[in-house]
C-alpha cells in the first residue's frame, strides 16, 4: 500500500460528521479614500508610497528618489532610465548587484500596504535580489482589504508565481530590534499614478 | 515533586535580568498584536470564520488533500506522501541525491525541525544552510528554536556579535543589530547564490488551485526559490485550506497575531516550478491523521503557528522555550507534545496556570487551556500524577468529609504563623519557593459569623 493510501485510510471520513463550510462574508474595513489609506499604512510598514501627479514624468520622479543608481533593471517600455532589460538574462544569478528594479504591481491593498505582483518579469529573482525596488501601481486599482484582493486574484488569470509585497525586507531576529534590509530589497517605493 | 519543566524553568529564572527582558519583550509583542486587532472591528468574526473553515477542512481532509494534490500535479509540481518523519527525510534526500545537490538553502520550517531533517541530510554529506536570520544564528550555535516565530528570542546581541566575529568575520565588539543583520545579509547572499536547491515550509496549501503560500518578512524563502532550479516544499497535511477566499481570512489573522504587523512583507504564492526547474511538494502525516480522528483533540490541527499563545502565556514568558520537553513550547507545544507522547511530555502540563489567556488570542480559537486541563485529569492513567499532590488531595477529601475535624484544624491553622521558618519553608513545601505564604487570620470567617461579629452594611 502506498503512503498516500495509508494516510488516507487513517483519516476518518464520515460524511455525517463533517462540519459545514461557513459562508465567507465579512463586513471588512473599508476606506473612504483607499489611496490615502494605502499611503498611510505604507509609511507605517516602511514602504513609503509616493503619488505621481498628473503631468509629472515618472522617470524624473524615480531618478529623484534614487539619484545615484546606475544598474537599473526594468522590462517596462516607458521606463527610459533603465540601464538594461532583465528579461534578456537566462540566469537569475546575473541579477545580483542590480541597484534598482522597476516593476509593475497589479493591485494595492489599503488595509496593509500590500501590492500584488503576479510574475511579470522573466526572472522572479528580480523582485528580491535588487537592492531597491520600485513598484508602479495604478491608483484606480487599490482595494480596501484582503478579501477584495483575493477575490481579484482568484478571478484574474493564472500565475505560476505571485507575491504580495508590503515594504522592504526586514527582520527583528536580534533582540527584537527592527532592521530593514534582511535578504530582499532594502527599500521599496510604490509609485501610485493614474495609469488607466 | 517538581516536573522537568519546573526544574528547567528554575535555571532560566536564575538569570533574573534575562528573564525579565524575555518576559517584557514578549509581552510587548502581545501588545502590538492587541493594537492591530483593535483596528479591525471584524476581528472576532475573522477568528470565528478561521475556526470554522479549519474545522470543516480537517473533517473533510481526505477530499481536500486529493483536490490539492490533483491541482498541484496539473500545475506541474511533483507530489510526494510521507507517513512519518523517516519517510519525509528519505524522500527529501532522494530528490537531492537525484539532482546531485551539494548545498541546500532552507527557509524556516517547523516541520523539518519536527522530522530532524538537518542532521539526517548533513550525515549524508549535504550542506544545509538555514537562511532565516534567527534560524541561522541558532544553526551556527548548534541550538534549536526556543519560539516558533522568533526562534532566537533567548539570545542577546552580544552573543550574536561574538558568533559573527568567529563565523562571518565581523568587527570585533560590534553588536549593533543593524550592523550584524547587514553582515549576515552579505554572508547569506553568497549562500543563496551558490546553493543548488531551496527548501521551504508552507503556511498554507490551497486545495482549489494546488498552490503553496509562504509568508516571510526577510524574503529568504524567495531568495532561495528564485535562484535555484529545485524547490522542495515540506507541508503537514493540516496546512490545507479550501480556496483563496479562505486564505484571505487567514492572511488577515496571521501576521497581526504573530508579530502585530498588518501583513508579513512577503506573501508568496508558488503554483508552478521555475522556468526549466522542478517543484516538489512533500505532504507529511507524522501522527497528524491520528489527531484528526480523535474527537475533541482534532481542534489542535487548526493551529496556524502564529505563536500568539506563547507571547501571551505568563509561564512561557517567564520560563523560556527550552524549559519544555517538546520542541514546540508554550500552550500549543504542551498540547502537541501530549499528542505525540503523553509519557514523554506530560511534565509540560505543569507549565500552565489555567489563566486561559491563550484561548483569547488564538486566531483559530483553539481551546488550548481547556485541552491542557483535560490532559491533567488523565495524568493518573499514565502514572504521571504527582504523588505529593495526590496525597494532599486525598487528605483534603478526608478532611472535607469530616466537618468537626475541619473546624478543629481551622482553629489551629493560625499556629502556622508562629512556626519557625525552617518548618514551613523547606523541601516538602514546593509552594514555599520564591514566595511567602499568606498569614492565616486569627479567627475564621465562619466563627466570626457565628459570634455575630460580621455586620451587615446598611448604608
Ligand atoms: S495555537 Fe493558536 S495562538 Fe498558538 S500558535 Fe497555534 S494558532 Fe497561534
Amino acid at each position: 500500500m502506498s503512503s498516500k493510501q495509508d494516510i488516507i485510510k487513517n483519516l476518518h471520513r464520515s460524511s455525517k460528521l463533517i462540519f459545514p463550510m461557513p459562508e465567507i462574508t465579512v463586513e471588512a474595513v473599508k476606506f473612504d479614500d483607499p489611496v490615502a489609506g494605502f499611503l498611510e499604512i505604507s509609511r507605517f510598514v516602511g514602504g513609503d508610497a509616493v503619488v505621481l501627479n498628473e503631468g509629472d514624468d515618472i522617470n524624473a520622479l524615480i531618478r529623484s528618489l534614487y539619484p545615484d543608481a546606475e544598474k537599473i533593471a526594468s522590462n517596462l517600455p516607458e521606463i527610459t532610465i533603465a540601464s538594461f532589460n532583465p528579461d534578456e538574462t537566462d540566469d537569475p544569478h546575473n541579477l545580483n548587484g542590480v541597484e534598482l528594479a522597476i516593476v509593475k504591481g497589479e493591485l494595492g491593498v489599503a488595509e496593509n500596504g500590500c501590492v500584488w505582483i503576479p510574475q511579470n518579469v522573466r526572472q522572479k529573482a528580480l523582485y528580491f535580489i535588487s537592492e531597491n525596488l520600485v513598484i508602479i501601481l495604478d491608483k484606480n486599482k487599490i482595494v480596501n482589504n484582503m478579501h477584495e484582493a483575493y477575490e481579484y486574484v482568484a478571478g484574474n488569470g493564472d500565475y505560476g508565481f505571485g507575491v504580495f509585497i508590503s515594504g522592504p525586507s526586514k527582520t527583528a531576529d536580534i533582540e527584537q530590534a527592527l532592521v530593514i534590509g534582511a535578504h530582499g530589497a532594502k527599500s521599496v517605493r510604490v509609485i501610485i499614478g493614474n495609469l488607466s | 515533586m517538581s516536573t522537568k519543566h519546573a526544574k528547567a524553568a528554575q535555571r532560566f529564572i536564575s538569570n533574573r535580568e534575562q528573564e525579565q527582558w524575555h518576559n517584557e519583550t514578549l509581552w510587548f509583542v502581545r501588545q502590538k498584536r492587541d493594537n492591530m486587532t483593535m483596528r479591525i472591528p471584524e476581528w472576532e468574526k475573522l477568528r470565528d470564520l478561521a475556526a470554522k473553515i479549519k474545522t470543516h477542512t480537517i473533517d473533510d481532509l481526505i477530499h481536500y488533500l486529493e483536490t490539492f494534490s490533483e491541482a498541484a500535479e496539473s500545475n506541474g509540481a511533483i507530489v510526494h506522501w510521507a507517513k512519518d518523519a523517516q519517510e519525509h527525510n528519505e524522500i527529501v534526500y532522494g530528490i537531492l541525491k537525484q539532482h546531485q545537490v551539494k548545498k541546500l538553502v532552507k527557509s524556516k520550517s517547523m516541520l523539518t525541525e519536527e522530522c530532524l531533517l538537518n542532521p539526517y541530510l548533513i550525515e549524508r554529506g549535504i550542506e544545509v544552510v538555514e537562511s532565516d536570520l534567527g534560524e541561522r544564528i541558532l544553526q551556527l550555535m548548534g541550538e534549536h528554536p526556543s519560539h516558533i516565530v522568533m526562534p532566537a528570542i533567548h539570545k542577546k546581541r552580544e552573543e550574536v556579535g561574538k558568533l559573527f566575529e568567529e563565523k562571518m568575520d565581523s568587527e570585533k565588539g560590534n553588536s549593533d543589530p543593524t550592523y550584524l543583520t547587514h553582515t549576515a545579509r552579505k554572508y547569506l547572499r553568497n549562500e543563496f547564490l551558490t546553493a543548488d536547491a531551496a527548501m521551504t515550509g508552507a503556511n498554507f496549501g490551497i486545495a482549489q488551485t494546488g498552490e503553496v503560500v509562504v509568508c516571510t518578512n526577510e524574503g529568504n524563502a524567495d531568495m532561495g526559490t528564485s535562484l535555484s532550479k529545485l524547490h522542495i516544499v515540506s507541508m503537514g497535511i493540516e496546512k490545507i485550506i479550501p480556496d483563496l477566499a479562505s486564505l484571505s481570512v487567514f492572511v488577515r489573522l496571521l501576521a497581526r497575531s504573530a508579530t502585530g504587523q498588518p501583513s508579513t512583507t512577503y506573501t508568496s504564492h508558488y503554483r508552478r516550478p521555475i522556468e526549466g526547474g522542478e517543484m516538489h511538494i512533500v505532504i507529511v502525516d507524522n501522527g497528524r491523521s491520528s489527531i484528526q480522528n480523535t474527537t475533541g483533540r482534532d481542534q489542535i490541527l487548526r493551529c496556524i503557528r502564529c505563536g500568539a499563545c506563547m507571547n501571551t502565556c505568563p509561564v512561557y514568558r517567564r520560563s523560556g522555550g527550552y524549559s519544555y520537553t517538546y520542541f514546540i513550547p508554550g500552550p500549543i507545544g504542551i498540547n502537541l507534545g501530549m499528542l505525540k507522547s503523553p509519557k514523554q511530555h506530560s511534565d509540560n502540563l505543569s507549565a500552565c496556570s489555567l489563566c486561559f489567556s491563550c484561548n483569547n488570542v488564538c486566531p483559530a480559537k483553539i481551546d488550548l487551556a481547556g485541552q491542557i486541563y483535560r490532559w491533567r485529569q488523565q495524568l493518573d492513567s499514565f502514572h504521571k500524577a504527582s504523588t505529593s499532590k495526590k496525597l494532599i488531595s486525598q487528605g483534603m477529601t478526608f478532611i472535607f468529609n469530616r466537618p468537626d475535624l475541619y473546624r478543629v484544624l481551622l482553629k489551629m491553622a493560625p499556629l502556622i504563623n508562629r512556626l519557625p521558618r525552617f518548618l514551613v519553608y523547606n523541601r516538602l513545601n514546593a509552594w514555599g519557593y520564591g514566595r511567602e505564604l499568606p498569614r492565616f487570620a486569627n479567627e475564621s470567617f465562619n466563627s466570626m459569623w457565628r459570634k455575630g461579629k460580621i455586620q451587615k452594611d446598611n448604608q
